[in-house]
């Protein structure tokens, strides 16, 4: 995530890492280029920054990862836990809850 | 996995940051595979192997910062990395209870080892000075134990948080002042633990002595680690 976001925006790239998780696993590099084709380009996460953020995931148990080798390729591939299943709906409820809020101000008119 | 610069400046950087070893080797062969992913990425695109190499490289950024980044994130997925202060400044203190009970456990069960148990016929008088020379060796023995078990305790948490070594030594001489003025007396017939102000030297040297041993084994591990990998 870019540093010139505002501080609303903290928690969005857990949004986005724990929503991609929860359709299916996925190593790093997969992560990052979801992000970023399906945003329309419009987020992107540093490279190798997604790594520490997996880690501090996994310690908060809110992922898992293991070693799986797919065409001839050895990865960590993570999954969403319990735990992250759970956070991920109270992240979506937060997130539904700000954009409803932005949106109703941007709707009124100028007077 | 190639050797390239930017991993080998990611995994010097991370062991000098005191990164475990385990995580280190884990992050970098991730970092390692998603580069190898970019530039497939960029050879596809028909880029030739050398300008992959450089864009992936460039897509990755700094790997200075990176390793910073991991240590960070590393440091704030544990309650002991993101409030050291409390961790290993003010819980060091609040351990006075454990340790005495410890001290106390340890000196009970020593006691047994060494036949007095709770036999009140077999405890020490005055008259039998060499059980009571005995005893107090023993209570010495287990003060000096019991302060090295609640240091190595710390030592080890602030390993797990990947925590600055600094950390590590602020909770060895914590220790090391609260070993030093507390005590363990054994005199005929009675038993205290007590702060006293004539400092325990030798009580209050094992933490101290526990940080140094510490940080010469990182420091041989570290060392002979990134030897071996530059082989």
């Amino acid at each position: 995530m870019k540093k010139t976001n505002p501080s609303f925006l903290n928690g969005v790239p857990e949004l986005l890492v724990l929503r991609l998780l929860a359709c299916r696993e996925m190593y790093g590099y997969q992560i990052v280029d979801e992000i970023r084709t399906r945003t329309g380009e419009a987020l992107a996460f540093g490279e190798g920054c997604i790594y520490p953020y997996l880690h501090y995931l996994e310690a908060q148990r809110q992922v898992i990862s293991r070693r799986r080798e797919v065409d001839g390729r050895n990865r960590n591939y993570y999954k969403l836990t319990v735990r992250g299943r759970k956070r991920l709906d109270e992240l979506t409820a937060e997130w539904n809850r700000v954009t409803t809020g932005v949106s109703l101000l941007m709707e009124e008119k100028y007077a | 996995m190639p050797e390239t610069k930017f991993i080998k400046q990611l995994r010097r950087r991370l062991v000098e940051l005191g990164c475990p070893l385990k995580r280190m080797r884990r992050l970098v062969r991730e970092v390692a595979e998603h580069r190898e992913d970019l530039k497939q990425a960029a050879m596809t695109e028909g880029r030739s192997q050398a300008e992959a190499e450089a864009r992936a490289d460039a897509q990755l950024g700094n790997p200075l910062v990176l390793a910073e980044q991991t240590m960070v994130a590393l440091r704030q997925s544990s309650w002991w990395g993101r409030h050291p202060v409390i961790g290993f400044c003010v819980v060091p203190i609040l351990m006075a209870p454990v340790l005495w009970l410890l001290l106390f456990c340890l000196e009970l069960s020593l006691g047994f080892a060494l036949g007095y148990g709770w036999d009140l016929r077999k405890l020490p008088g005055p008259d039998n000075l060499a059980a009571v020379r005995h005893l107090t060796i023993t209570v010495v023995c287990a003060h000096c134990v019991a302060v090295a078990l609640v240091t190595l305790f710390f030592c080890w948490f602030a390993r797990q948080a990947a925590a600055a070594f600094k950390w590590t030594v602020t909770a060895c001489v914590i220790c090391s002042l609260y070993a030093s003025f507390s005590k363990g007396t054994i005199t005929p017939r009675s038993f205290q633990i007590a702060f006293s102000w004539s400092p325990d030297l030798v009580a209050g040297a094992v933490p101290l002595l526990i940080a140094g041993a510490i940080y010469f084994l990182l420091r041989r591990t570290a060392r002979h680690f990134l030897e071996k990998v530059a082989e």
